[in-house]
């Protein structure tokens, strides 16, 4: 009998405050409870073996030296119902399109900014804003056709946007790998009940990235994953999707752009033409013509092909300018100004200290908010006012009065929790959720997304690379039960 | 169509999959025959370093030539490229580069022999775990190329595969004959002559078929017509070269690998089987040379990127 507890302050997603399941985790939590910790370690351990023989890894790196590590994976999946994922999933439409419009207006007509709805001072200091893009029109208007949002949810069960990630998001390769290990831990589960399936992912992606080559989806265009190399800690996931797309799986030195500013990879018959790049390098290592000059990753004339329509790439070059910190504060007023709607999923409420108001408000209740420049990312310069020395709180409020176009403010969001086997029991550990959005001609999202895991008692940190695990994620569909004498 | 780097990917994987497999029936077969022979007839374990082809290396490393150093290094020393070791790593960072164009099931093999490999590999030291060791090298890699044959398409990736799995074996082969066969043409009237030759035969997998298809007595001709002649067996060079040429059929702008290895297949149909140790060494050096050069026809036309820009 394994024994389910809460952490005191936060949502749980499996059970509520009593103890109780949720309604879409009834069949779950009962058979956690009835298979026991002993049973529970002997899957997760089954699970681990799966995972190191089939090579599913990711890569970090210690003294300059990339090492191979197992994906960490728990075995205990997190449950989410399908009716709430149902209007979470429109929710991340909606707002995909609306990012997606304003990339393309920013880099066009910048009407958003004519009109005062975004200010033109923030887009001259964006550090992801790219010059070179100005005036190019991909198919569709679409510029972040891959993007991975991180979802966050309170103590009062509010499913939050914490981020958006427009550039190269990863993680989708082991929300895919997640599932097939979960499968054969829980084979029982999957067959008393409705959960769905994530597999279709490859496949939407392969079509998106088909349809937008040059010459059109039927012209059976060649499309290649750009990766840095082996030594990328997500070498793993580019590998993965080559192979499940069916496509090549090419680095910067395989490919060359010619004179007439045509794209052409290195094959054993020779040279020949790519179409369309799904490109796993971030911006300024793309092309040393254009940017950085040294980067040894890129390809030299990537941009020429690009802009002349001989080559699309997914995700644009420029796409990230719609993903840093700044621009997620305005996400909910971009949504009303381009779709005339309201925003259907919910933004972190989000103190700007480039308006005055915002700003004081800011300054009165530092000890209490959580402080952050708007162009740093990877978790550098963030301070958490309630854990914050006075010393911190004086030496930010005079950063913010000297910049403060520079930085945004938030209230402490305490990430809801899921049962984790941690030493040999399960404990509640936090989450979040990265789901994937497609965007093309229509778009996709994925059934749930990658709930990753902070493993370490209490701490809010889910990244794998600071030992944060994963689960698999279950979207239960109450309303489609899969009727007992299916069982067979 | 494949990628150069791609393609020279795949035939560094097969070609260090092969050389693990042959060193371990190599090293497991001369374990057998040294066990076998009576202690007062003088074969000793230098053989093995005159096979491999890295004497040199291995004397800078230990001062003397025992059975201990001599397996550690073929089978478990970091600091020889050529171990068994180093030679499933190496297959598995090739392929981990090209995992995209092959059946899932032969990654997850090569990851596995790996995993074993590396955790294990002190087993293949000691006589009393090394045929164990030894076994599962071999068996995994039959299994990986069995994988292969039933799961891959015929595509230019596995022609590549298939190019430097053979490529490989004929180097290997040439290599076995000419320490082995050559040391026995050299003496005269060796001392269970029989055995020894059937300890050639069996190094590169051959006894059996050997006897199936030879049906006379063992002897220095007869194994040397069927290693280097035999149309049939997987393991001779004759056949280890049909199969390159019939990789390079495959492949588009093959014309000039393709011309080396005519000129190999000529060569060895000139090779007498009636031979005195000197003049098979001297074939046999002039084959492996010859053999060599296909394997630069094939960087030079794929491997090499200087591909101009039209």
């Amino acid at each position: 009998m394994a024994e389910i507890r809460n952490a005191t302050g936060a949502w749980d997603e499996l059970i509520d405050a009593e103890g109780t399941p949720r309604p879409a985790a009834t069949e779950l939590v009962a058979m956690l409870r009835a298979l026991g910790d002993h049973e529970l370690v002997a899957r997760q351990d089954a699970a681990d073996l799966a995972i190191l023989t089939a090579g599913i890894t990711f890569t970090v790196y210690s003294d300059g030296r990339g090492i191979d590590r197992a994906w960490p994976f728990d075995v205990v999946p997190r449950v989410i119902d399908a009716n709430e994922w149902r209007r979470t999933d429109r929710g991340l439409t909606q707002r995909l399109r609306a990012l997606n419009l304003f990339i393309d207006d920013l880099y066009n007509d910048q009407n958003v900014v004519r009109d005062g709805v975004f200010p033109a001072d923030l887009l001259s200091g964006s550090v992801n804003f790219r010059p070179q893009c100005l005036g190019v029109r991909p198919a569709f208007g679409v510029w972040a056709h891959i993007c991975g949002s991180d979802l966050v949810r309170d103590a009062d069960g509010t499913m939050y946007v914490l981020e958006d990630n427009l550039r190269v998001p990863s993680g989708v390769s082991y929300m895919l790998e997640n599932r097939h290990v979960a499968k054969r831990a829980f084979a029982d589960l999957f067959e008393r009940q409705s959960i769905l399936p994530v597999d279709d992912y490859p496949e939407a992606l392969g079509r998106l990235l088909r349809s937008i080559a040059p010459n059109g989806p039927d012209s059976d265009p060649t499309v290649v994953l750009l990766t840095p190399g082996i030594y990328n800690s997500a070498y793993f996931e580019h590998s993965f999707l080559a192979r499940e797309i069916g496509i090549d799986l090419v680095e910067g030195r395989d490919l060359v752009v010619d004179d007439d500013d045509r794209m052409l990879m290195r094959t054993v018959a020779g040279l020949r033409p790519v179409d369309v790049v799904y490109r796993r390098i971030d911006d300024l290592f793309l092309d040393p013509e254009v940017f950085l000059p040294d980067s040894t990753l890129g390809v030299p004339g990537l941009m020429r092909a690009w802009r002349a329509g001989t080559v699309a790439i997914a995700n644009a070059p420029g796409a990230g300018v719609a993903d840093d910190k700044v621009v997620y504060a305005w996400v909910p007023d971009l949504i009303r100004y381009y779709l005339g709607e309201e925003p259907l999923l919910a933004n972190v409420p989000t103190y700007r200290c480039y308006y005055p108001d915002e700003r004081d408000h800011v300054l009165d209740h530092l000890d209490e908010l959580v402080t952050k420049p708007a162009n740093e990312s990877g978790g550098y310069g963030i301070l958490i006012g309630p854990r914050a020395t006075a010393a911190e709180l004086v030496e930010r409020r005079h950063a913010i009065e000297a910049d403060p176009r520079n930085w945004i403010a938030q209230p402490v969001v305490e990430l809801s929790t899921a049962p984790t086997l941690c030493s040999g029991r399960l404990e509640p550990r936090h989450v979040d959720l990265r789901p994937f959005i497609l965007s093309g001609e229509s778009s996709y999202v994925t059934k749930g997304g990658l709930t990753r895991v902070a493993l370490r008692a209490g701490s809010l940190v889910v990244n794998s690379s600071q030992g944060g695990g994963s689960k698999d994620t279950w979207i239960v569909d109450l309303d489609d039960p899969i009727p007992y004498w299916s069982n067979g | 169509m494949l990628l150069s780097r791609v393609a020279e990917n795949l035939y560094w994987a097969a070609r260090y999959l092969e050389r693990a497999e042959d060193t371990a029936r190599i090293v497991r077969e001369h374990t057998n025959l040294i066990v076998d022979l009576p202690t007062r007839v003088a074969v000793t374990w230098e053989p093995l370093l005159a096979i491999i082809g890295s004497r040199h290396a291995f004397d800078s490393r230990f001062t003397t030539a025992d059975e201990r150093s001599i397996i550690r290094w073929l089978v478990a020393e970091r600091d020889n490229a050529g171990s068994i070791l180093c030679s499933i790593e190496s297959a598995r960072e090739n392929l981990r580069s090209s995992r995209e164009v092959m059946p899932s099931d032969v990654w997850q093999g090569v990851n596995d022999l790996y995993l074993f490999v590396a955790a294990h590999h002190g087993d293949g030291i000691a006589r009393s775990s090394r045929s164990r060791f030894l076994e599962r090298v071999i068996g995994d890699v039959l299994a990986v190329n069995g994988t292969l044959t039933s799961t891959m398409s015929r595509d230019e990736a596995f022609e590549f595969l298939r190019i430097g799995r053979n490529l490989e074996r004929a180097d290997m082969a040439t290599r076995v004959l000419d320490v082995r066969a050559g040391s026995l043409m050299a003496a005269v009237a060796p001392e269970y002559e029989d055995v020894q030759w059937l300890s050639v035969l069996r190094s590169l997998s051959g006894q059996q078929m050997f006897r199936r298809t030879v049906r006379g007595p063992v002897s220095g001709e007869s194994v040397l017509q069927f290693l280097l002649h035999d149309r049939d067996f997987p393991r001779s060079v004759r056949f280890t070269l049909e199969q390159v040429r019939r990789g390079l059929r495959a492949l588009p702008r093959a014309a000039h690998a393709a011309e080396t290895c005519e000129r190999a297949v000529e060569l060895l149909e000139q090779v007498p089987v009636t031979l005195t140790g000197t003049d098979l060494h001297h074939w046999v050096d002039e084959l492996q040379l010859t053999i060599a050069t296909v394997h630069g026809a094939m960087a030079e036309t794929y491997f090499v990127s200087h591909t101009p820009v039209r």
